[in-house]
């Protein structure tokens, strides 16, 4: 009860508070903006953390996370511009309610749904989490290893269409996370002389880099001059009736709870809770066929859903250090520079930290009703007037900031333009950059816990996967690594099975 | 380029990196090469796949890299200009000079408008980092005489 009581104390102090409000509306704004996401949003304020309470610097975090989320719907009803890739689901009813004069119910609904899901994923974190980390308590170096491994290869095989180039990506990852000085013996590795290379490539200017210059080149590509008209952005102020809530509530309870499941999944995002959640909403539905038309329970489900996502995927990056997004990979970033280390421990070590920033998750996911109202979003929706060629070089200005205060260094901000060019193109060609990042936080874990595992073990390799929960979770990553591959291979052998089976078939027919 | 060279092309990259982080690794001592030689190995190994599953694939459709070729080239072009400059001019005297130019390579040609943003925009950057944050930034040309 103390803790709770302190965390509560904690959280409802003015910083974190204000940091909740501010961040809240901020995360609208940047949703709304089509070409800004979430993603970009965090990697460019991690840098600007360093000085802040940790507290604080998690409720920003929190504040943006959940306010973009809802912010991508601005546009994706009034406009049919998905503001983040998890909005696309919202487009599909929340655009023709705006065409038949319905935005602004649209919007209350998304609102209210992205509060809902929000809320619900925030309570599953709050319960789930700790249990998940009690359970890990049993863990020693062996199984930490193999935690990074399995996280690492979940990511880089479930992201993206390519396991081999999301595995390809995962080892980069690794291999950039090595440079530097070795931690436990000291030898410079991979430093080329260069004595700012010593202390590693830094983490949070690979972020900047990789999740912010590629949005910033393809709205450049784009070269929105003009900006909305205000007469495309007008807004009227609506109540929903009680009977059309009452209809909506098994749409909520449904999106929650396969928000909550895909979000606790390594690898599948927002926008894949949005669309299993907008399907099972059309399933479920009496009237199936009005689903695409402008049908409140679309953009209900579509947005529960996207936000249900949010706090679970924190599940599995603050009790194991796995991130089931890029968004909790960023968490886990601003954790690791403020020297805590993501994990089961945290719960032990820092039992206040962590339970606050589920809080704040939780809090921030109610802000959202206050400030998503139909007053707020009109203003909300004035952003877009915004011609999108004036973004370029701001967002450009803001990572140049962000990146430089971090140590002082120009080098560093030639280092965060190389990441961000490479990303772009990476990105082209199907390489996920998730990987590269966890790879990047996991790999030091996964490097330190294998040496000092075979330390205990005096070099002993068996010793990694002869313990009970080492080899289960060995056997786990196996399995992920070998299941695509398998499948792939089947399909193609059936593939060219079948048109040998037709071919007789073929001869016969005149 | 098709995604078939383009892959082929990827796969190899990172199969040379790799294999040249896997040399460097193995002069460490001890310990401390294992850990990178095996990852090096690992992924020329996959960059070598990823190659030879392009190989596989047999010809493949055009894969464009970018959408708008010369915006591309000229926003990275101005970004690199305006990292050079940052130390050389100051961090705000560079970024109002980015600010005010690059929408105008873009195509944007609306003066004021584009003058009032710019006013704004630094005003905010330095009220948060100058004045809130007392963040230390590259000094103004025009402050070192």
């Amino acid at each position: 009860m103390d803790t709770i009581a302190t965390i509560l104390s904690s959280v409802l102090a003015p910083g974190p508070f204000l940091a909740m409000i501010g961040s809240s509306i901020l995360g609208v704004f940047i949703g709304a903006l089509p070409g800004l996401n979430p993603v970009m949003a965090i990697a460019l304020l991690l840098p600007l953390t360093y000085s802040m309470d940790p507290l604080v610097a998690l409720a920003m975090v929190a504040g943006i996370y959940n306010g973009s989320m809802y912010g991508g719907a601005i546009p994706a009803i009034l406009l049919r511009i998905p503001g983040t890739p998890a909005a696309i689901a919202t487009t599909f009813d929340g655009y023709p309610m705006a065409q038949k004069g319905e935005a602004a119910r649209a919007l209350k609904i998304a609102c209210w749904s992205s509060a809902i899901g929000g809320t619900a994923s925030a309570l599953a974190l709050i319960t789930v989490g700790p249990l998940l980390a009690r359970a890990t308590l049993a863990f020693g170096p062996a199984e930490y290893f193999w935690i990074a491994v399995f996280g690492m290869a979940s990511v880089g095989v479930l992201v993206g269409n390519d396991a081999v180039k999301g595995l390809m990506a995962a080892v980069f990852g690794l291999l950039l996370g090595t440079v530097g000085l070795d931690q436990l013996s000291g030898v410079p590795r991979y430093t080329f002389g260069q004595t700012w290379l010593l202390s590693g490539l830094d983490l949070i200017v690979i972020l900047v880099g990789l999740y912010a210059m590629p949005p910033v080149l393809s709205l450049a590509e784009k070269a929105d001059l003009s900006g909305l008209s205000s007469r495309d952005l007008k807004l009227e102020a609506v109540r929903v009736p009680w009977s059309e809530i009452k209809s909506i509530i098994p749409t909520w309870i449904r999106s929650s709870l396969i928000g909550i499941g895909v979000g606790i999944l390594p690898g599948a995002g927002g926008n894949v809770a949005a669309f299993l959640s907008y399907n099972a909403a059309k399933n479920a539905s009496d009237d199936p066929k009005s689903f695409g038309k402008g049908n409140p329970n679309g953009v209900a489900a579509a947005e529960c859903g996207n936000n249900a996502d949010n706090a679970a995927s924190m599940i599995p990056a603050l009790a194991l250090g796995i991130p089931g997004n890029v968004v909790a990979a960023l968490v886990l970033g601003a954790l690791l520079i403020h020297g805590l280390q993501p994990g089961p421990q945290l719960f032990h070590q820092n039992p206040q930290l962590v339970g606050g920033f589920m809080v704040e998750m939780l809090l921030t996911s109610l802000i959202i009703l206050v400030v998503g109202g139909a007053a707020a979003t009109r203003v909300f929706a004035q952003v877009q007037r915004l011609p999108g060629v004036l973004l370029v070089p701001s967002v450009l200005v803001l990572m140049t900031v962000g990146v430089y205060v971090i140590n002082g260094r120009v080098v560093d901000l030639w280092i965060m333009f190389a990441a961000g060019a490479c990303g772009y193109f990476l990105e082209k060609m199907s390489v996920p950059l998730a990987p590269i990042v966890l790879g990047l936080i996991l790999g030091p874990m996964a490097e330190q816990n294998i040496r000092r595992a075979l330390l205990i073990s005096r070099g002993d390799v068996t010793e990694l996967v002869t313990r009970p929960i080492s080899a289960t979770i060995a056997v786990a990553t196996l399995a992920l690594i070998v299941w695509p591959i398998a499948t792939a291979i089947l399909r193609r052998r059936k593939a060219a099975r079948e048109p040998a089976n037709t071919a007789p078939q073929d001869r016969t027919t005149p | 380029m098709t995604a078939q060279w383009q892959d082929m092309l990827l796969g190899a990259a990172f199969a040379v990196t790799g294999a040249a982080a896997a040399f460097k690794a193995a002069a460490y001592p001890g310990a401390s090469g294992g850990y990178p030689m095996v990852l090096g190995l690992m992924l020329a190994g996959l960059g070598a796949l990823v190659s030879l599953k392009a190989v596989k694939a047999g010809e493949t459709a055009e894969r464009p890299l970018t959408e708008n070729t010369p915006r591309m080239v000229l926003t990275l072009v101005c970004g690199a200009l305006y990292l050079a400059l940052v130390p050389v001019l100051g961090f705000y005297t560079a970024s109002a000079l980015v600010v005010l130019a690059l929408p105008v390579v873009l195509g944007f040609r609306r003066p004021v408008y584009l003058g009032a943003v710019t006013i704004v925009f630094i005003g905010i950057v330095w009220s948060v980092f100058s004045l809130l944050l007392e963040k230390p930034l590259p000094a103004e040309i025009w402050m070192r005489f």
